[in-house]
């Protein structure tokens, strides 16, 4: 079948776009079949976004591949029907759907970085598309790819089509993966976390571009995504997965507001936005069963706050009408539940004060951090032929550090904040010494660490421990928690023997593991159980300082709520402090007191964490944080969105390093000049920008008053 | 590319270097003095003397390698004890043979194992797969010079397809010199097949799960297009090291392999020097083979530059 003749049907047809009918995939393994997808049914509408939520295991990108039987052996399709323009998918021959990827049915992939093939050009990669479906020449296929390139905002695509992947930022490179989705003018795309691999502000600019192309094209996306934020900002409806099953669909403003399934709403508890405040995030206990071994009730009673006997022995429910509503459950309670209230505490915090009269437990000053360019000839040695045509040696640097300073006093935590790249990481590295600083002062109580010997720092280390975001990477494998967490003890003369093998237990049970963990190796755990004992290794010698690097990115929002509140807690109760590293925002505001805002090596704004998230703002911040996308489909926020992607940082801009991007820009001043970090107020709140506070104050703050104002911010927007 | 090829050729100046060093020092200092292996027991302290100023041996050995690196350079490699004639000239005559012989030999283990660990790759697990499979290890297991014999004995004994051995110029028969180059390069060839036909099968395995692949499936494009267009040309580039180095270890087998095949190459010229203590012509010959292994590196890396375009467009700004 043709792809013109697919196209003129799918005119005919009037039923949805896509309707998934009791879609079963099943998995071979060796101790049985796995269901990865029960049994689900939808449908879409021309037109039409649908979001498809869950954690991760929820069967949502498996039920997606389904879709476009893209499933791979041991997998395998075992049931119900995917109507898809009025024709069951899964009846097609293999050819016939060869014929349906890509043009009626196309795919937007996770990851920019791994989803275009390094040894094509883009152009190649745009143009095979467009060739394998439309009935054209090679060079009207190459004026199509331009054409699609242009539509989605790829600068000089004319110049750029025969580029090589590598030759583009992540925010181009996904571009190029909408061009292609888009290049064959399909009916419905499958967006598989097509921002999840992005920093903010692109991710911003990514999902504006799917709306504007999804509204010229007429085109159905089915949005698949852990992030409710996206979700809000892009879906008409939404389905939630939960280990196999989809356990609710709605309208997407139902769905934020009466969720029918107890699991949406511990689903939209759980992340920390960015406009609340609260002591401590609602959570779930445990994480989502392994499909291999479900639960003989419902999927979701062993976690479920409302569960009864008859959910726990009555067998899974099956998704159904919620009374009169459009929305779907499948909860047997789901009539009489009213889930519409957040079970966050209404009253934010009271953040605990912190003590800043003191001296700080870690003082950062001047910190320099750069990595030598070694891509000559000559490693990082340069030469460069100046005007007078004599060639001139220079060392080139990444100056991934330059120039930071700040200050950790005791049971406080500091956030660093910023895109992939601004520096963050190798802040905390080097202030650890783990990275030789090139140059600056680092002070822990008062102990100068940049002066200190090889051996000195090890017994000071001691003091400051660190939180890596894989727990899988960091904890030897061959060694049990026991082990592990003990071997601190033993190294730092803390406990041996019989007491070690007490305090290894107590910790354990700190962090809300059982006892009998420590005989445990860790790929016995999940990643939220592995996190829980990299903690614990952390906590094994009694620490005063923490450094958290990505603690929770790697976890699910459920398993993530649980970590924060669980530092949260040992904070409060052992006078830690934190260094916090993060790209989430929302995370960010809900941890630190304090926080720096980073970009290209440099600090751009510092101050407690409700000033940074109030005028006057850093030009940067205030982009970064009109950025993210809200888990409130009635916020709107007016997004700045960035131009271009982040200087390299061998060559920084000249004066202000954000003045190539700046919305605000002044003029000269901002490529001449670098704008000291000046203070704002007398509560520590520092900007670097030459702009004045009022030009700096336009917008207002993106904090809101305490929860349950969902109504009220939408009113007032 | 600039860089990278400066950089390259840069790393093989310095391994010249070394690999003259250490020919020259392991010449000189095994036992055995070359005025004495030539003038014979019988010869006199004088005459021995004579010979040893006449031949330059009683310089300091910091001159003596100046000298001989200097005479490299200019492509005089001194002359051989055992022959009386110029070294360059022997190895100028006797390495094309040895190169027909590996680069057929490569070429055949080229031709049969990239289609072969394609095709195991696409049928993981599977029947061609575990056959493929087979196939390689028995021709790994054994060493080189036993499948010449093999060869030998099946194909020209048994079967009377080609000669046993011998050389002839492809200048002067080129029939006759392909069918006497048959038997030694397709033992070679054969036993070079399994490396790199299970080289090819796991890069193409850890290919084909890329996420480009699962993309180009979902953009339509057929199997042929896949495993063709986009996994191969990925997957080769690791797979060029071990042709590289297959190559190398081809020279190397080619030592054991001419003397079963009586092929008058470098390798032979090489076992004869050492069996005769004909220093020069074992420096020589030495650094020749050293230059043949490092300028097959230097194609692997030229190759990766050619299928990698972040190589070819890395690292010149």
């Amino acid at each position: 079948m043709s792809a013109h003749t697919t196209a003129t049907e799918s005119e005919q047809s009037d039923g949805p776009l896509l309707d998934v009918r009791g879609l079963k995939t099943e998995f071979r393994t060796d101790s049985g079949p796995i269901v990865a997808s029960n049994e689900v049914s939808f449908s879409l509408d021309r037109g039409e976004t649908m979001g498809l939520v869950g954690e991760s295991g929820a069967g949502k990108s498996v039920t997606a591949r389904s879709v476009m039987r893209l499933i791979d052996s041991p997998g395998e399709i075992t049931g119900g029907q995917v109507v898809f323009n009025g024709e069951d998918l899964l009846q097609k021959s293999d050819a016939e759907m060869r014929d349906i990827r890509g043009n009626r049915i196309a795919m937007i992939p996770q990851d920019p970085m791994s989803s275009l093939n390094p040894v094509m050009t883009v152009g190649e990669q745009i143009i095979e598309t467009i060739r394998r479906h439309q009935d054209v020449s090679k060079s009207e296929a190459r004026e199509l790819a331009i054409e699609s390139m242009d539509d989605v905002g790829i600068p000089d695509a004319a110049e750029r089509i025969d580029d090589y992947p590598h030759e583009f930022s992540g925010g181009m490179r996904q571009r190029v993966l909408v061009a292609i989705g888009f290049s064959c003018e399909p009916d419905l795309i499958i967006a598989d976390e097509p921002t999840t691999a992005l920093d903010v502000t692109t991710q911003a600019k990514i999902l504006d571009l799917l709306n504007e192309m999804q509204e010229r094209e007429g085109t159905a996306v089915l949005m698949i995504t852990h992030n409710l934020g996206v979700v809000a900002q892009t879906c008409d409806h939404v389905g939630v997965m939960y280990a196999g099953n989809l356990v609710e669909t709605a309208e997407l403003g139902d769905l934020f507001a009466r969720p029918r399934h107890p699991y949406t709403r511990a689903l939209i508890d759980s992340i920390p936005e960015v406009d609340t405040d609260y002591d401590e995030l609602p959570t779930l206990d445990g994480a989502m069963p392994d499909l291999g071994s479900l639960p003989s009730g419902c999927n979701f009673a062993p976690r479920c706050p409302h569960a009864t006997e008859a959910c726990r022995t009555g067998g899974d429910p099956t998704l159904d009408s919620v009374g009169d509503t459009t929305s779907r459950a499948a909860c047997i309670h789901a009539d009489s539940l009213d889930l519409s209230e957040s079970t966050v505490p209404e009253v934010g915090v009271g953040r605990s004060d912190i003590d800043r009269s003191g001296e700080p437990l870690f003082e950062v000053h001047n910190l320099k951090k750069y990595f030598s360019a070694g891509d000559g000839v000559f490693g990082n040695v340069h030469l460069s032929f100046g005007d007078g045509g004599l060639p001139t040696i220079e060392r080139r640097y990444v100056k991934a550090v330059d120039d930071v300073s700040f200050d950790v006093y005791p049971g406080e935590t500091v956030g660093l904040v910023g895109e992939s790249g601004c520096g963050k990481s190798t802040v905390a590295r080097t202030a650890l010494r783990l990275l030789e600083p090139t140059e600056g002062e680092v002070f822990f109580e008062g102990q100068p660490l940049h002066e200190l010997g090889s051996t000195e720092v090890r017994s000071l280390r001691r003091e400051m421990q660190m939180i890596f975001q894989d727990p899988q990477s960091s904890l030897n494998p061959r060694k049990t928690v026991g082990q592990i967490v003990g071997r601190a003890m033993e190294k730092h003369d803390i406990a041996t023997g019989e007491e070690k093998r007490e305090r290894v237990g107590d910790l354990l049970e700190r962090v809300g593991l059982s006892r009998n963990a420590a005989s445990k190796y860790p790929h016995e755990f999940s990643g939220g159980q592995q996190q829980r004992v990299a903690i614990a290794h952390a906590l094994a010698v009694e620490p005063k300082l923490i450094v958290c690097d990505e603690p929770v990115s790697a976890l699910d929002v459920s398993v993530q709520a649980q970590i924060l509140n669980l530092l949260n807690e040992i904070q409060a109760d052992e006078n830690i402090s934190y260094l916090f590293i993060s790209h989430n925002i929302g995370v960010i505001r809900h941890i630190c007191d304090r926080v720096a805002v980073m970009y290209l090596g440099k600090i751009a704004e510092f101050g407690n964490i409700d000033d940074v998230f109030s005028p006057p703002f850093h030009p940067y911040t205030e982009s970064l944080l009109s950025a993210v996308p809200h888990a409130n489909p009635n916020r709107e926020t007016d997004r700045i969105l960035l131009e271009g992607s982040v200087p390299s940082p061998i060559n920084p801009p000249s004066g202000c390093p954000f003045q190539t991007r700046c919305p605000k820009k002044i003029g000269d001043v901002c490529e001449t000049e670098f704008p000291e970090l000046e203070a704002m107020d007398q509560s520590g709140h520092f900007i670097s920008c030459h702009l004045s506070e009022a030009e700096m104050s336009e917008r207002e703050s993106f904090i809101t008053p305490p929860k349950r104002t969902e109504t009220n911010a939408a009113d007032s927007d | 590319m600039y860089n990278y090829v400066v950089r390259r050729v840069g790393f093989m100046a310095v391994t010249l270097f070394f690999v003259t060093l250490i020919a020259f020092a392991v010449t000189n200092i095994l036992p055995g003095d070359v005025a004495l292996l030539i003038l014979g027991p019988n010869a006199t302290e004088q005459s021995l003397e004579a010979l040893q100023s006449q031949l330059g041996l009683n310089r300091p050995l910091y001159v003596q390698y100046i000298d001989w690196v200097v005479g490299l350079i200019q492509g005089n490699m001194g002359e051989s004890l055992r022959f009386g004639e110029p070294v360059a000239q022997l190895i100028a005559e006797r390495l094309p043979r040895s190169l027909m012989l590996a680069f057929a030999a490569t070429f055949i283990a080229v031709v049969l194992s990239v289609p072969l660990g394609v095709y195991a790759a696409i049928n993981q697990n599977e029947a061609p797969d575990v056959t493929a499979s087979m196939f390689a290890f028995v021709g790994i297991s054994m060493p080189i010079f036993l499948w010449g014999l093999v060869f030998i004995l099946v194909f020209a004994v048994w079967l009377n397809l080609f000669p046993t051995g011998g050389y002839v110029s492809p200048s002067e028969d080129l029939v006759g010199s392909l069918t006497r180059l048959a038997l030694p390069a397709g033992a070679m060839g054969f036993a070079l097949t399994a490396y790199i036909m299970r080289m090819t099968r796991s890069s193409m395995l850890e290919v084909l799960s890329e996420e480009y692949i699962n993309l180009a499936r979902a953009k339509g494009m057929s199997q042929r297009v896949i495993v063709l267009r986009h996994a191969l040309k990925n997957a080769i580039i690791p797979v060029i090291t071990v042709i590289a180095f297959q190559f190398s270890y081809a020279f190397g087998g080619v030592v054991v392999l001419e003397e079963v095949f009586f092929w008058p190459g470098i390798g032979k010229l090489t076992l004869t020097a050492i069996q005769s203590r004909d220093i020069p012509l074992i420096q020589g010959c030495i650094v020749v083979v050293a230059l043949i292994y490092m300028f097959s590196n230097f194609a692997a890396d030229l190759l990766y530059a050619y299928f990698d375009p972040r190589i070819r467009y890395g690292g010149d700004d």
